[in-house]
């Protein structure tokens, strides 16, 4: 459990790390330029998308015999595959909310389980067709009663990393409330019928036909609701992808 | 511009003389077609359509954006430019009715067919090349929204079938594009030398 420990100090280091990242390997003026676009740009596209997002309008499913196993890449941050011990396994709920939770894995199983075959959609452009198992997003939050001000959801996971000064942070993701409860917004327990394997998010991972694949955080260790998007929005957003990375 | 006239007017009284309108569609489109393409094929190389990560990647002359992230940043600015160009001027070539006789119509395929004149058949292949490059910036457009927004969308991933489908003719839209600008030039410059491009853009 220690290992899926982390400080505020780690987390704040992995920011300038990402910094650094997100400037290596471009030029200063290049790196101006696209930051200058993405300001200028980015608050329209956000608005746009979060204008024609329709909470209630569902993806495509698909038949089981259209999943294609092998089109769902692996993309894990620093190729890092943390270990985590399912017997002491908890996900907590917490932040603005009546009810915390504090959940173990049976916990989770017993809440209402749905079944969602759909196309997950990478940054890079590649698609999978993939079933996912698990409990939706929305039953969660549900038990956890948000206050009123709870507008954004914060995802850690235990997908820890060690940087070169030693220090061990982890993947982190922040989600629109209305992208959270979606009716395919899941906490998915199970991959093409078959348990979650573990470089795939197990325990558990958010899976979602509504988000890009790097918003669909694995290893789920703590959901924080929240008012305000944190200025440590995402692993990959603060490596330099848009926020919203809606589909 | 207003010098560019005048001149025009002055020296050749068959200069030729663009509306305003057409112009400013003229540059925003070039830009933004520009942008849009160097920044897709920088995104097109995150993951080859063809062959995947092992697939052929365009060499880095040719991108936009140094990296996937800086690419998208370029590709959905540039968007709403190339977008809202294209929208705006349907809008003004249906209301000031150009579209009755600024596209290739009947009289120029009969052209085509029948004249002996060098001139009004090269001029009616023009027209055949310039309107066919609407619906390859619409092809563009559509198959785009459709990448974009795939869910709220889906009647546009409906129309083209698949996923793949629809990033195949995404990324076929340039080389038809480029194909058909080219010929859009060389037309123009057979049919009314420089100073029909340049009326154009000046």
């Amino acid at each position: 459990m220690s290992d899926l420990m982390r400080t505020r100090r780690n987390f704040l280091a992995l920011g300038g790390m990402g910094m650094l990242l997100a400037g290596c390997g471009r030029g200063a003026i290049q790196g101006n330029i696209e930051n200058t676009l993405y300001t200028l740009s980015d608050p329209l596209n956000r608005t746009f998308e979060q204008l024609i997002f329709s909470p209630t309008k569902l993806a495509q499913e698909f038949r089981a015999n259209e999943v294609n196993p092998k089109s769902l890449l692996i993309n894990t941050a620093e190729d890092n595959t943390p270990t985590v011990n399912l017997d002491q396994y908890r996900l907590t709920v917490k932040g603005l909310v009546n009810n915390p939770l504090n959940l173990s894995l049976r916990d989770i199983r017993a809440l209402p389980y749905k079944s969602t075959t759909i196309r997950h959609i990478c940054v890079e452009g590649w698609d999978a067709i993939t079933q996912w198992g698990g409990v939706p997003l929305v039953e969660v939050l549900k038990k956890a009663q948000p206050t009123s001000e709870a507008r954004y959801v914060f995802f850690r996971s235990a997908d820890g990393f060690v940087n070169d000064q030693g220090q061990r942070s982890g993947y982190y993701e922040t989600w629109d409330m209305a992208s959270c409860v979606h009716p395919q917004t899941l906490l998915a327990y199970e991959k093409n019928k078959k348990p979650l394997p573990i470089e795939n998010g197990a325990p558990i991972r958010l899976a979602s036909p509504i988000k890009l694949g790097y918003k669909q955080i694995k290893w789920v260790t703590e959901i924080i609701l929240v008012a305000t998007i944190p200025t440590q929005a995402g692993y990959w957003v603060d490596l330099g992808y848009e926020w919203y990375g809606g589909v | 511009m207003t010098t560019a006239k005048v001149n025009g007017v002055a020296k050749r009284p068959s200069g030729f003389q663009q509306a305003l309108a057409a112009k400013i569609f003229h540059w925003v489109n070039i830009i933004s077609v520009f942008a849009m393409m160097g920044s897709g094929l920088q995104i097109y190389n995150a993951n080859p359509v063809f062959g995947g990560r092992a697939g052929l990647h365009f060499p880095s002359e040719l991108l936009l954006g140094g990296w996937l992230g800086g690419a998208r940043h370029w590709h959905f600015f540039f968007m709403w430019f190339f977008g809202l160009n294209l929208l705006w001027y349907g809008i003004y070539i249906f209301f000031t009715k150009r579209w009755k006789n600024r596209y290739v119509g009947s009289n120029d395929i009969k052209a085509i067919r029948e004249s002996s004149n060098a001139k009004r058949r090269n001029y009616a292949f023009h027209r055949i090349v310039y309107t066919s490059m609407i619906p390859i910036l619409l092809l563009a457009l559509l198959t785009g929204l459709g990448m974009f927004k795939p869910v709220q969308f889906d009647w546009i991933l409906g129309i083209f079938g698949s996923w793949e489908a629809l990033r195949i003719m995404h990324f076929i839209s340039v080389p038809i594009f480029l194909v058909l600008t080219t010929l859009h030039s060389l037309m123009a410059l057979k049919v009314g030398e420089w100073k029909l491009v340049r009326s154009m853009f000046t």
